[in-house]
């Protein structure tokens, strides 16, 4: 965090206002009387879960509004445009073309005033001071490159640019650092306050509390579309006095999910594993396991940046990734390669949760229905039974009949993914592959997730649990802990081995950002 | 009131033509006496065709042919190409996607037209054998284009999903992946219409499937071709026919596929 009142924060102009702003859809209050100020070189934080009204607010700086929506308030922006980073910022860029003709084609329609033979020197020399602002290095090669070969975060620095060549003073960052591992995390983190030391104004809409710990000067707690807190972020991070801030702030889960007494012999086990991706008409292998072992009533953590090979160990258990050699055994007995050549009982045994929840289910169809569906195929339950048993299990999981009657659109992402563990679940699994599946959640539903998760565990004739995350903050409390980079499994251990004595450096130095992330990992 | 709204001017394009077609020779009843050709008035109130026949009464005759075998084509081109795309679609085996779409592909590279022709003049077909043949030819247009939105949707986490669970294939395929392709076959479907009218027409204009002077809407259109200038309506009106069919067969695809759509913004303050 930075020395509180860096600067004299009144002396400063005001960029944009926000008063009293209400935006209703349907009679229901998406934000309800949201009042801020942004002045220049100030990050200003909208905190809360998903849902809180964060980007709607952020939106309504564009003046851009969901459909139908009616807006009282008022909305003033002085003497500047404002420029928005998605949280996909992929989705904004035109893949047809290089990252340098993107930028210069937005500044050569700046530079149409001057004479001809300037054009090209002025357009060029707006791109440098934009790149330059935007912490994007153009001798890096980004500007001959196309957009799908940038990475995450140098796409979200070109959207920065682009918004900073159109003369934005003002940023607005949605989720900038959702779904991304602690070392990515970092570098956005530096190159924000690099931006904002430019003198540039940043709103950030986040739910990753520690990035607005970092960054932030001014912080507004939302929830429900309302204000709950607001203040000097030191204030409202050391000392908050709202019940909601509060429990957006609690600290992560460092209690352990299985019982560590209950740990029992073998369930899986990945032996002499080598995994193939098709590229370019070429097979490379990605990951290469020699041994990895599920233990009955634990859960093991498989910790690795995003590109590390773990989502695809995930799919190989599931059976999902097809094109791979070495065996996974199950109680000793092969499982087939392919989910399509496993039987019931195999299908049943090994089941997997997927990181897009939304993604995962028929957006046609009741979520009751699609849950049923597990117990009806895989167990031989017939239709009112299985339903009911579904009805039974979403219920426990804290998804009421009503809710669970609607199509996916209906529900939240954390209600999806509590969703997708109970179809999981009606198949009485005993390998649950988790992926990802806390990614994307606020801190409040991915604590309530997990804890539901622990609770599965812990339960007499629960499923043994494979976690695959980035975060390391997900991973501390497994009982084993598999660190993967590169393909490799540099190192694994119970979660004691792993957090106090890690013995490669990569291991080192993700526990180091985390560390300095301020999270506690505590073993 | 807003299914009127939403129907409405799409139904009222269609309805013409497609009343015309079923019902029309119904309603005919018998010849006229041959006049001159390329007449107007004496009456004949959309005057005379190229061999002296009452026009309205060929338009009434022409509508049976061209819709029945057109939208006959349409489904039976469908109802090859469906399972085909979904089967390639769905299957893990390189060589069971490359025995179903490989031959369509070799017969993609024969212009339709010149396919027709070809199996015309070896077997001259009625109607039925029209229909089949011009079905036939859009088998491999209709495939590819099942198996390349079907291929999106079945690469989606939700078909893995499905597998997870243990599902059938025919829930995968017609009840996921079917049901997700279903906005753009439909407006494929609507475009094929028109193609195949187009096809069933000009292999009508070229004598293939139909006597050079049948009552058909695709062949007055260019048996009285040569008198356009003198009596326009002998060409106008069966064309407008035929345009308004598949003009209307389009609006009405496109407002079935309609989702009821807010306005796309709010007020601003």
């Amino acid at each position: 965090m930075k020395p509180p009142m860096e600067q004299p924060m009144n002396e400063n102009p005001v960029l944009a206002s926000v008063t009293a702003l209400t935006v209703e859809v349907d009679g229901r209050a998406l934000v309800d009387r949201v009042s801020l100020r942004i002045r220049p070189g100030t990050v200003t934080a909208l905190v809360g879960a998903s849902g809180s009204g964060k980007t709607t607010t952020g939106l309504a700086l564009l003046g851009e509004y969901p459909a139908g929506a009616r807006v009282t308030g008022e909305v003033t922006v002085h003497g500047t445009r404002i420029g928005y980073v998605p949280q996909h910022p992929a989705a904004v860029l035109n893949p047809a073309r290089r990252t340098g003709a993107l930028l210069h084609d937005m500044a050569r329609r700046q530079v149409r005033d001057l004479p001809r033979p300037q054009r090209r020197t002025a357009a060029r020399q707006r791109v440098t001071e934009a790149l330059a602002d935007a912490q994007l290095d153009a001798s890096a090669g980004v500007l001959g490159r196309y957009p799908h070969q940038l990475s995450g975060g140098q796409q979200q620095r070109v959207v920065l640019a682009q918004a900073l060549l159109l003369g934005a003073r003002v940023i607005v960052a949605d989720e900038p650092t959702t779904g991304q591992d602690a070392l990515t995390k970092r570098r956005i983190v530096d190159q924000l306050a690099a931006v904002a030391a430019r003198g540039i104004a940043v709103l950030l809409l986040s739910h990753d509390l520690d990035v607005v710990r970092e960054l932030a000067d001014e912080v507004l707690v939302m929830r429900g579309g309302r204000v709950v807190e607001q203040g000097p972020a030191h204030r409202i991070l050391d000392g908050p006095t709202h019940p909601w801030t509060k429990e957006l702030l609690a600290e992560p889960r460092t209690l352990p999910y299985a019982d560590p007494g209950r740990t029992g012999e073998e369930l899986l086990t990945v032996d002499g594993l080598t995994a193939r991706h098709r590229t370019a008409g070429r097979r490379a292998p990605v990951l290469n396991v020699d041994r990895l072992t599920l233990r009955r009533g634990e859960c093991l953590a498989v910790v690795g940046r995003s590109g590390s090979g773990k989502t695809t160990l995930a799919r190989c258990l599931a059976g999902l990734h097809r094109d791979h050699t070495g065996q996974i055994l199950l109680d000793g007995t092969a499982l087939p390669r392919s989910l399509r050549d496993r039987s019931r009982e195999q299908l049943a045994a090994v089941q997997y949760v997927f990181q897009d929840a939304r993604a995962a289910f028929d957006e046609h169809r009741p979520v009751l229905d699609q849950v049923a569906r597990t117990a009806v195929r895989l167990r031989g339950a017939g239709h009112r039974e299985a339903t009911e048993e579904a009805r039974r299990t979403l219920t426990d999981l804290g998804l009421d009949d009503a809710l669970v009657r609607r199509a996916p659109g209906g529900l939240s992402g954390g209600e999806l993914q509590r969703a997708a563990l109970a179809r999981a679940l009606l198949a009485r699994p005993r390998v649950l592959v988790c992926d990802e599946i806390t990614s994307g959640l606020d801190p409040v539903t991915r604590r309530s997730l997990l804890d539901l998760l622990a609770t599965l565990i812990r339960r007499p004739g629960g499923p043994g649990v494979v976690l695959i995350t980035h975060d390391l903050d997900t991973a501390a409390p497994a009982t084993r802990l598999a660190v993967l980079d590169g393909g490799h499994i540099v190192e694994q251990g119970t979660r004691e081995q792993i957090l106090t004595a890690p013995r490669h450096p990569f291991t080192a130095a993700l526990l180091a950002a985390s560390r300095r992330w301020g999270a506690a990992v505590r073993p | 009131m807003n299914r009127l709204r939403r129907y409405g001017p799409g139904a009222a394009v269609v309805a013409i033509p497609l009343g015309l077609a079923l019902a029309g020779p119904f309603l005919a009843g018998e010849p006229s006496a041959r006049a001159a050709s390329f007449t107007l008035g004496g009456g004949h109130r959309l005057g005379t065709d190229f061999v002296g026949r009452d026009v309205v009464h060929q338009v009434l005759l022409g509508g049976r042919p061209v819709v029945l075998v057109a939208l006959a084509a349409t489904a039976l081109a469908y109802l090859v190409a469906l399972p085909l795309g979904l089967i390639s679609a769905l299957t893990h085996r390189r060589w069971l996607e490359e025995v179903l779409m490989r031959p369509p592909d070799v017969l993609l590279a024969v212009p339709s037209l010149l396919m027709i022709l070809l199996v015309a003049a070896a077997f001259p077909p009625g109607p039925v054998g029209l229909a089949l043949l011009v079905a036939f030819v859009s088998i491999p247009d209709a495939a590819r284009i099942v198996r390349a939105a079907a291929a999106e949707a079945a690469s989606r986490p939700a078909v893995e999903a499905l597998r997870m669970q243990g599902e059938s294939w025919w829930r995968i395929a017609v009840g996921y992946v079917g049901r997700s392709i279903l906005r753009t076959l439909a407006a494929d479907a609507g475009i094929r219409l028109t193609g195949v009218l187009y096809l069933v027409a000009t292999a009508a204009f070229l004598g293939i499937g139909v006597a050079p002077d049948a009552a058909d809407w695709a062949v007055m259109v260019d048996r009285n071709r040569t008198g356009l200038l003198i009596q326009p309506w002998a060409v106008v009106v069966p064309a407008l026919l035929i345009v308004a069919l598949t003009m209307g067969g389009n609006l009405l695809v496109d407002a079935a596929l309609q989702h009821r759509t807010p306005p796309r913004k709010g007020r601003r303050p």
